[in-house]
């Protein structure tokens, strides 16, 4: 009796492990078809231009990663710098190259936001499983949420990825519930590429992020959306489709410069009422990364943002537009 | 092969009737550039009024946002046009004349190649990125670029002949596109800067494109200076370099003086707006086609056609979209390929 008692408790003791242990192999089906890992792979390659994040957010060190943009030696941003710790992953630049991978002797090759062709992945599948995007999504479409899950199956720690993403429905919830007066006003992400100023859809993973904490993305927004469907171009002659109860501009390098030589925007409603907030470059990349580490870190720099933009009072300053010189 | 113009001309010319209709042609031509630069003013994303736009120019009210579009937006684009189309006029009736080959432009003396490559060692390796940054390297590029062509086509010994001038900056434009192209494919990231400045666009300085157009003024007034100076000289080579020595024209020198006025004018026009194609191989066809081929009158006639042609392609790519823009780098090509299509069923090869 006694020992069926301890025989159960070393059950009980050691069932949370046995529930979270994932069993390989897993198979993922994706938008090129099926990829089966055989084994709990140690060696990561991460073809995703945030895909490390998710890997060093579930504690595992890439022996490679994508270079995106930015000038950080090791092409990780600062959410990131402590979970890669000392490592230092070969940092893969430009196109993708075959030959340089295949030396890199992988277990898999992680490449769901890499935008990788057809060929690409069948080349790629001779070296190590990859995993594409997942069916229904074009490159650069998956949700975060799927991604970061998904990265959780690959390294057979998909539960965990599970906790991350719900600690962050968590925090946005907890956002929604302490401001009631967010609910339903709009918000907008505006950006200055090239020759003219533009904005995202609600389409956008950057949008999506406002909308988990209440807002809405202003209707004239979506219908304008180009063809890719993720932003749109308006015209410096008319920044009326940009007017939001929070307007974000997203000003990197020489755009901030774009920004503020806008003619028309001292005239929008949303500078006028101290409704813009300018994201500069961490937190801008940090909304575009969309990982389980800069999610987080984008959360918490935006609220106190919004808390001073939203209330329509041009003498609560956003410190960031103040920084900026867009500030009213 | 000699290239001698839309017309033959005749000994004598009917000089006086010659005269008059340019005069008729030049004043159409101001008209219509009147005109087109009023629509320039009143045709965008926002629409207003011509009205507005001229009570916008008498009173400017700075209340008023359609009065922000036509002062902050539009006037400086279309000064812009203006600036820039006459400089790559003059610039190709110029370089035309020079290599007495109808098919020259600026662009063969290097001048976008190196600008496009000055540009490209600006944002890559200094991390520029502001177009006014971007066009000053560009102007840098092209002068460099030039002197480049002007060094190589002496090698042969034959000082400014026109074949080797020619083919010295095939020569150049041909290493130069090589070299951009490589750090190009190297520096991806870089790529969308460049991307959207050498296509060309009137207006890509922003607010600061007034000042930069101002910066650029005394390299469009040296450029206008060798070109009048040239002019004289480049109407006797036209006859011929026996003649035009016995006219007491130093062959040499009036190219020289008339490449440096390519070589200032289409720089400062390519650091104003970026590389734009095609205007300066156009105009001069254009011009000719109205006044003949007394290269005073051709460069006179370009100065207004070029805008002409420049500002329209820019107003047509304001709206061919209904929303967003098309950057008139990329009409003024589309155009002025149709344009060259119907300049070159005048056009008259002889074969000598």
């Amino acid at each position: 009796m006694r020992l069926l008692i301890r025989a159960f408790a070393l059950v009980l003791f050691f069932s949370p492990a046995l529930t979270v242990a994932q069993e390989f192999p897993v198979t993922i089906t994706h938008k090129f078809g099926a990829t089966i890992i055989t084994e709990k792979p140690v060696r990561v390659v991460s073809l995703s231009y945030q895909g490390h994040d998710n890997f060093l957010a579930l504690g595992v060190k890439p022996i490679a990663l994508r270079y995106w943009y930015g000038s950080h030696e090791r092409a990780v941003w600062p959410w990131a710098e402590e979970k890669l710790g000392d490592a230092s992953p070969v940092v893969l630049r430009g196109e993708i190259n075959i030959e340089q991978i295949a030396a890199l002797n992988p277990d898999v090759i992680e490449a769901m936001w890499s935008g990788i062709t057809k060929h690409e992945f069948k080349l790629l599948s001779r070296i190590a499983p990859v995993v594409p995007s997942l069916a229904g999504y074009n490159d650069y479409q998956m949700p975060w949420q799927e991604i970061a899950e998904t990265t959780g199956t690959i390294v057979g720690k998909r539960l965990e990825a599970k906790s991350l993403i719900d600690a962050i429905y968590k925090r946005t919830k907890e956002i929604r519930a302490t401001h009631p007066d967010w609910q339903n006003k709009t918000a907008a992400i505006a950006h200055h590429w090239g020759d003219s100023p533009g904005a995202f859809t609600s389409d956008d993973i950057r949008a999506q992020l406002l909308s988990s904490l209440g807002f809405k993305t202003p209707e004239i927004i979506d219908r304008s959306a180009g063809e890719n469907g993720f932003f749109m171009s308006a015209s410096a002659e008319d920044l009326s489709p940009l007017e939001a109860d929070v307007l974000i501009w997203f000003g990197e390098g020489s755009s901030l410069k774009s920004i503020r030589g806008l003619p028309l925007r001292k005239a929008m409603k949303a500078h006028k009422e101290g409704r813009e907030i300018f994201a500069d470059t961490v937190l801008a990349s940090a909304l575009s990364h969309g990982s389980l580490l800069s999610l987080p870190f984008a959360l918490e720099e935006l609220i106190p943002l919004i808390e001073l933009a939203i209330d329509g009072d041009p003498k609560t300053q956003v410190p960031s537009s103040v920084e900026a010189k867009i500030a009213p | 092969m000699i290239w001698t113009g839309e017309r033959s001309h005749s000994p004598a010319d009917k000089f006086q009737g010659r005269r008059k209709s340019r005069v008729l042609y030049l004043l159409f031509g101001i008209f219509l550039l009147a005109l087109v630069l009023l629509a320039s003013l009143a045709i965008g994303a926002r629409t207003i009024a011509l009205t507005e736009v001229l009570q916008a120019l008498s009173a400017p009210d700075m209340a008023n946002p359609a009065h922000i579009v036509v002062l902050e937006l539009r006037l400086v684009r279309t000064l812009t046009g203006l600036v820039v189309g006459s400089a790559l006029a003059i610039s190709g009736a110029l370089i035309q004349t020079v290599t007495q080959n109808g098919l020259a432009d600026p662009g063969i003396l290097g001048i976008n190649s190196g600008a496009s490559f000055a540009a490209v060692i600006g944002i890559w390796a200094f991390g520029l990125g502001g177009s006014t940054a971007i066009g000053w390297a560009a102007l840098v590029g092209a002068g460099m670029a030039t002197l480049a062509v002007l060094a190589i086509s002496n090698l042969g010994g034959a000082r400014g002949n026109p074949t080797h001038l020619i083919l010295g900056g095939a020569a150049v434009v041909a290493i130069l596109g090589a070299l951009t192209s490589a750090i190009l494919l190297n520096a991806q990231e870089d790529l969308n800067t460049f991307r959207f400045w050498v296509v060309g666009s009137l207006s890509a300085g922003g607010s600061s494109q007034s000042t930069h157009i101002l910066a650029l003024t005394p390299f469009f007034a040296a450029g206008i200076v060798c070109a009048v100076f040239a002019a004289r000289g480049l109407n006797g080579l036209i006859l011929g370099e026996t003649v035009a020595q016995s006219l007491g024209i130093t062959p040499a020198r009036v190219r020289l003086v008339a490449l440096i006025g390519v070589a200032s004018l289409a720089g400062a026009a390519t650091a104003a707006a970026g590389p734009i194609g095609f205007l300066g191989l156009v105009a001069p066809h254009l011009a000719r086609a109205a006044v003949g081929v007394h290269v005073g009158w051709v460069m006179l006639m370009g100065a207004v056609i070029g805008p002409v042609v420049l500002l329209s392609a820019d107003i047509l790519g304001r709206i061919a979209l209904g929303q967003g823009e098309i950057q008139v780098g990329i009409m003024m090509a589309a155009l002025g390929g149709f344009v060259f299509v119907a300049v070159i069923r005048r056009m008259r090869v002889l074969n000598t």
